[in-house]
């Protein structure tokens, strides 16, 4: 019997590839490789949440690390205050809650508004975050960031599972989203909402269901990261280059694929690692190459690896 | 007397954040872009003047204009290299080019911004100051710079103005923001249009950068920051509407100043942030949007 | 202190047999330098470090073996830290790292040198948080060290300075502390109000200001009308605008403290000489032997590359000389057994005899100050110089202030 045709699609190919190479990596990396895609997942995480919101939803967000932020913050200052009382897991649910609530907060303004002006309301919300981290230094760290003491394991190994499987039920439960009906209902309402809303469909209801779906997994990612890495600060949740390199990430690796995002995540961590020797030019280098990419080729890795420009 | 003080700091402040915002505004009015990379070419051209002045040993006026000099080039070039490109190209829908561009022109932002982290460290570097000295008016001893960037802000302005409503070139631009196609139909290439826009625009966030390195000093970092908020004033006047652009950037700018001095410098963005969010949630379109 | 030779021998034979790429007894002790090289202050970090460990190396290198210095820019990010504290510890197998001068990094980092039992040493951050949480989990944390002086103990060391150079010498009475409202300086500002009145200072005034301010107009005009006849300052993360503000809007009144910025030799250049007159606190100067090692290093340094140390080169300088000679009397660089031996250094640096504090002390692993260890100097810019104007000892000439300062 042939296979059905959603996993004949190419980013689900390409997802399952990528699936079955990270899962041998364990067997022959070393601590710092399994340390590094760690990160690079949780990072694909958060590009992926991003493009179903931006890449379907249509609009554009500034503001990921708003959601990833709270999601972080949330469960940080949680688990500074009330351990060992709490456990860490609760903490990660109760992130990923605020990053949800947050989401609603600020969907409610955002989408009465179209592009540019969405933008700025997202990079607002940023900026109040960041504003208020360092406010309130004493609850959060301020910024020098702030120090949590559980975390979820100290081995590299069993760190690299939690965040590659999370990465898989994650991208799987996004990528279904984006292929069923309601994704289907966001892409058309990202595309032509007059339309979408001619045909009958509530296309506020649609986006904000985004916003909740991206909240979600952006909180939940934000939290994990906090208890891998052990401390949540400013500059590595909030800020926004944190944000940029999300956007860039999705942008490179195939927008509206929800695969591509993570691939573009996992290229850019790797491609900044890999060029570490050349130091102060690294980031100026991968820029580069992510600009060349977005030039030459629009439809991102993804599209690179398809061989030409997809149709929708 | 305080509020003399308020009032001549929150002008230059103001008058700073209003050339910034006029450029950007005008590059989005006619050419549709928000050109992300703006803070970068701002503090581009003030880095360039600063070392001009330090390391070839220009003077003011000299390091000034070269500063300017570059950061037009700059500016032309973020038209060629991220603009024009993906305008042109036939394999980005419609309406994908927006997302495209700003994704670019942010990449080249990070570039620009980092080639001046790499050459000349991030520290942060003032301009030589064309005009330097005290000057004790209504009972209040003011650096002399405030009032020449208040002064320089509004003769740029000014220009500006007189070039679009009185010169046929510059009524050409504005015919260009309303109708492309129409003004094609007159025969005037849009090219041409495009790439004066982008002149016009580096001229103005040179002298912009420029002078908020002589007045208050800039570095890599400052980069975001600007680049933010430029994008906020802007939209909070609404985008497209010049004039929504200057009273959004003396609102801000006042905004700040008197938070500053009389609640708090630690709170001095709150406010101005406070004000967005209001704007966002009642008039989203911004104060004098038409759109 | 002498190792029985047997159990040594037997261990390097054992080892080398299990590890055939290893060489022999001679292998490098690495030590792993992450730092910002885009930012003055970091730039100098990794250098410093490869020049001691060239010096050590050419007198026979420790016990034998030579110290290899591996380097990693973090680019300011404390994400990037973590991913090369692991890439150090993991792949290249370092037994030791120096890491960055700001704080973020370091608190990021300070849990990884506990999970990955690898001794840390910072060479210039300044958060008293680091070593509170050494003493809070000392059995996990305690292969973090501290190379430089917290806030708590910076504004000491400035109130001492300022003892002898404001009351004393100057008879000023009264001052406003203004510092940007950042985690570091809310134990330096804590600091200042204990000591400052101890001294003899009135605290007039307590102003801290946005950490992204950029126009500080309305700061100086507060402060000039409560009169203070000084400003203490913490600030660090700003440096050029407020410097260069304060000069334009010609603020008649002296700045005095910790202005990291200041510490730069390229200030001058970058606030076009605005910062004529500006005192600030630093553990090192040009041209001033605060110990018999301070200007050779100094000067090896500029042969070398061209420039002088910014203050975390000669922390770190001295940070590679402590390891290696903790691993010398350890005789191992298994981690524990340096941890050790560095809590028994006492080591003559180039800002200072270097001690640290010991387990028990609500900052233990931080570094001891005061008479006989680390006291720090205090230097003023001017015409162009950095010259240190306290303590006695080592002054190379008196405060003086430019025209538009009134001081009595």
């Amino acid at each position: 019997m042939a296979p059905p045709s959603w996993l004949r699609s190419r980013p689900v190919v390409a997802g399952l590839v990528i699936l079955a190479l990270g899962a041998c990596v364990p067997l022959v990396g070393s601590g710092y490789v399994l340390g590094l895609l760690t990160v690079a997942f949780y990072t694909a995480v958060f590009a992926m949440a991003w493009d179903l919101l931006f890449g379907f939803a249509g609009e554009v967000n500034f503001g990921p690390t708003f959601l990833i932020g709270l999601g972080a913050y949330t469960a940080g200052i949680l688990d500074a205050r009330l351990a060992p009382n709490v456990s860490l897991w609760l903490c990660v649910l109760a992130g990923a809650a605020a990053a949800v609530i947050g989401g609603v907060v600020l969907a409610l303004p955002a989408l009465r508004v179209r592009g540019p002006y969405f933008g700025l309301t997202t990079l607002v919300a940023v900026l109040m975050l960041q504003n208020m981290v360092v406010v309130f230094a004493d609850l959060t760290g301020g910024e020098i960031g702030l120090s949590v003491p559980d975390v979820m394991s100290v081995s590299a190994t069993a760190n690299y599972w939690i965040a590659f499987g999370f990465m898989a039920v994650s991208g799987a439960i996004l990528y279904g989203l984006s292929r069923s009906p309601i994704g289907l209902v966001l892409q058309a309402s990202g595309q032509d909402p007059v339309q979408a809303g001619a045909l009958g469909f509530n296309v506020t209801k649609h986006k904000l269901f985004a916003f909740v779906v991206s909240a979600f997994f952006s909180g939940l990612a934000g939290a994990l990261m906090v208890f891998y890495m052990g401390t949540a600060s400013v500059g590595t949740f909030v800020d926004i280059s944190v944000g940029v390199q999300i956007i860039v990430a999705a942008v490179l690796g195939g927008r509206r694929t929800v695969i591509g995002a993570a691939i573009g995540a996992v290229f850019l961590i790797a491609m900044g690692e890999a060029l570490r020797p050349l130091g102060e030019l690294a980031t100026l280098i991968v820029s580069l190459l992510a600009l060349l990419v977005v030039l030459f080729f629009p439809d991102g890795i993804l599209g690179m690896l398809q061989g030409r420009s997809r149709r929708d | 007397m305080l509020a003399w003080q308020i009032l001549i700091d929150g002008f230059a402040i103001g008058s700073l954040y209003a050339l910034g915002a006029t450029g950007f505004t005008l590059i989005f009015g006619v050419s549709g872009v928000l050109n992300l990379s703006h803070g970068a070419i701002m503090v581009a051209a003030a880095v360039a003047a600063w070392a001009l002045a330090g390391l070839a040993g220009a003077g003011p006026w000299a390091a000034a204009l070269g500063g300017i000099a570059i950061g037009v080039a700059l500016a032309t070039l973020t038209y060629f290299v991220t603009v024009r490109p993906i305008q042109r190209s036939p394999r980005v829908a419609e309406a994908e080019k927006e997302i495209f561009i700003l994704t670019a022109t942010l990449l080249w932002g990070i570039i620009i911004s980092e080639a001046i982290a790499y050459l000349f460290t991030n520290n942060a570097k003032t301009v030589l100051p064309i005009v330097e000295g005290v000057v004790g008016w209504f009972g209040v001893r003011t650096p002399a710079n405030e009032y020449f960037t208040a002064a320089v802000c509004w003769i740029a302005i000014g220009l500006l103005w007189l070039l679009v409503n009185r010169t046929r070139h510059g009524k050409a631009l504005l015919a260009a923001s309303m109708n492309p196609r129409g003004v094609t139909l007159l025969g005037i290439e849009l090219s041409r249009i495009h790439l004066a826009v982008w002149l016009i625009y580096g001229v103005l966030a040179s002298v912009a950068g420029i002078l908020l390195g002589m007045f208050l000093g800039v570095s890599s970092y400052s980069v975001g920051p600007l680049t933010a908020s430029a994008f906020s004033i802007v939209v909070l006047g609404g985008l497209g509407s010049v004039s929504g652009s200057l009273i959004a950037a003396y609102v801000v700018g006042y905004l700040e100043t008197a938070t500053a001095y009389l609640i708090s410098p630690a709170y001095r963005t709150i406010p101005a942030l406070l004000l967005l969010v209001v704007v966002m949630y009642l008039r989203p379109q911004g104060l004098f949007g038409r759109r | 202190m002498l190792r029985h030779p047997l159990p040594t021998l037997l261990t390097s034979a054992c080892l080398a047999a299990l590890l055939p790429h290893a060489a022999l007894a001679a292998d490098p002790i690495k030590i792993g330098v992450i730092a910002e090289a885009q930012a003055v202050a970091g730039s100098s970090i990794a250098p410093a470090a490869q020049l001691a460990a060239d010096e050590i190396n050419a007198k026979g290198g420790v016990n034998g073996r030579k110290i290899e210095v591996v380097v990693y820019d973090n680019h300011s990010s404390a994400a990037e830290s973590v991913r090369a504290f692991q890439r150090a510890v993991n792949e290249d197998k370092v037994n030791a790292v120096i890491a960055s001068y700001i704080s973020e990094v370091v608190l990021a980092l300070e849990p990884w040198a506990a999970r990955l039992k690898t001794v840390m040493i910072t060479p210039g951050a300044a958060s008293d948080v680091i070593t509170q949480n050494i003493a809070k989990d000392y059995e996990h944390n305690k292969y973090t060290f501290h190379g430089y002086l917290t806030s708590s103990a910076l504004a000491g060391l400035v109130c001492d300075a300022g003892k002898d150079l404001l009351v004393d010498g100057s008879k000023m009475k009264s001052a406003v502390i203004v510092s940007e409202d950042a985690a570091w300086t809310t134990p330096l500002d804590a600091g200042y109000e204990q000591c400052l009145p101890k001294i003899g200072l009135k605290v007039l005034d307590h102003i801290r200001f946005s950490p992204d301010t950029t126009d500080f107009t309305p700061i100086f005009n507060k402060i000039e009308g409560e009169k203070p006849d000084v400003m203490i300052t913490g600030i660090s993360h700003v440096g050029t605008q407020p410097t260069v503000q304060w000069k334009s809007q010609q603020v008649p009144i002296a700045m005095f403290g910790i202005s990291s910025q200041a510490t730069n030799s390229t200030f001058w250049k970058d606030t076009n000489g605005a910062t004529d007159g500006v005192l600030y606190q630093a553990v090192s100067g040009p041209g001033v032997a605060v110990t018999a090692k301070t200007l050779p290093f100094v000067d090896a340094f500029q042969k070398k590359y061209g420039n002088l140390p910014s203050y975390a080169g000669y922390t770190a300088y001295d940070d590679v000389y402590i390891i290696a000679d903790a691993a010398r009397r350890a005789g191992s660089t298994d981690s524990d057994k340096l941890v050790d031996a560095m809590e028994k250094t006492d080591y003559v640096g180039t800002i200072g005899r270097v001690a640290f504090k010991p387990k028990g002390d609500p900052n233990v692993h931080g570094l001891k100050t005061g008479n006989g260890y680390i006291t720090g100097l205090m230097l003023q810019w001017q015409d162009g110089k950095q010259v240190n104007v306290w303590p006695k000892n080592l002054a190379s000439g008196k405060m003086k202030f430019p025209a538009f300062i009134k001081v009595q």
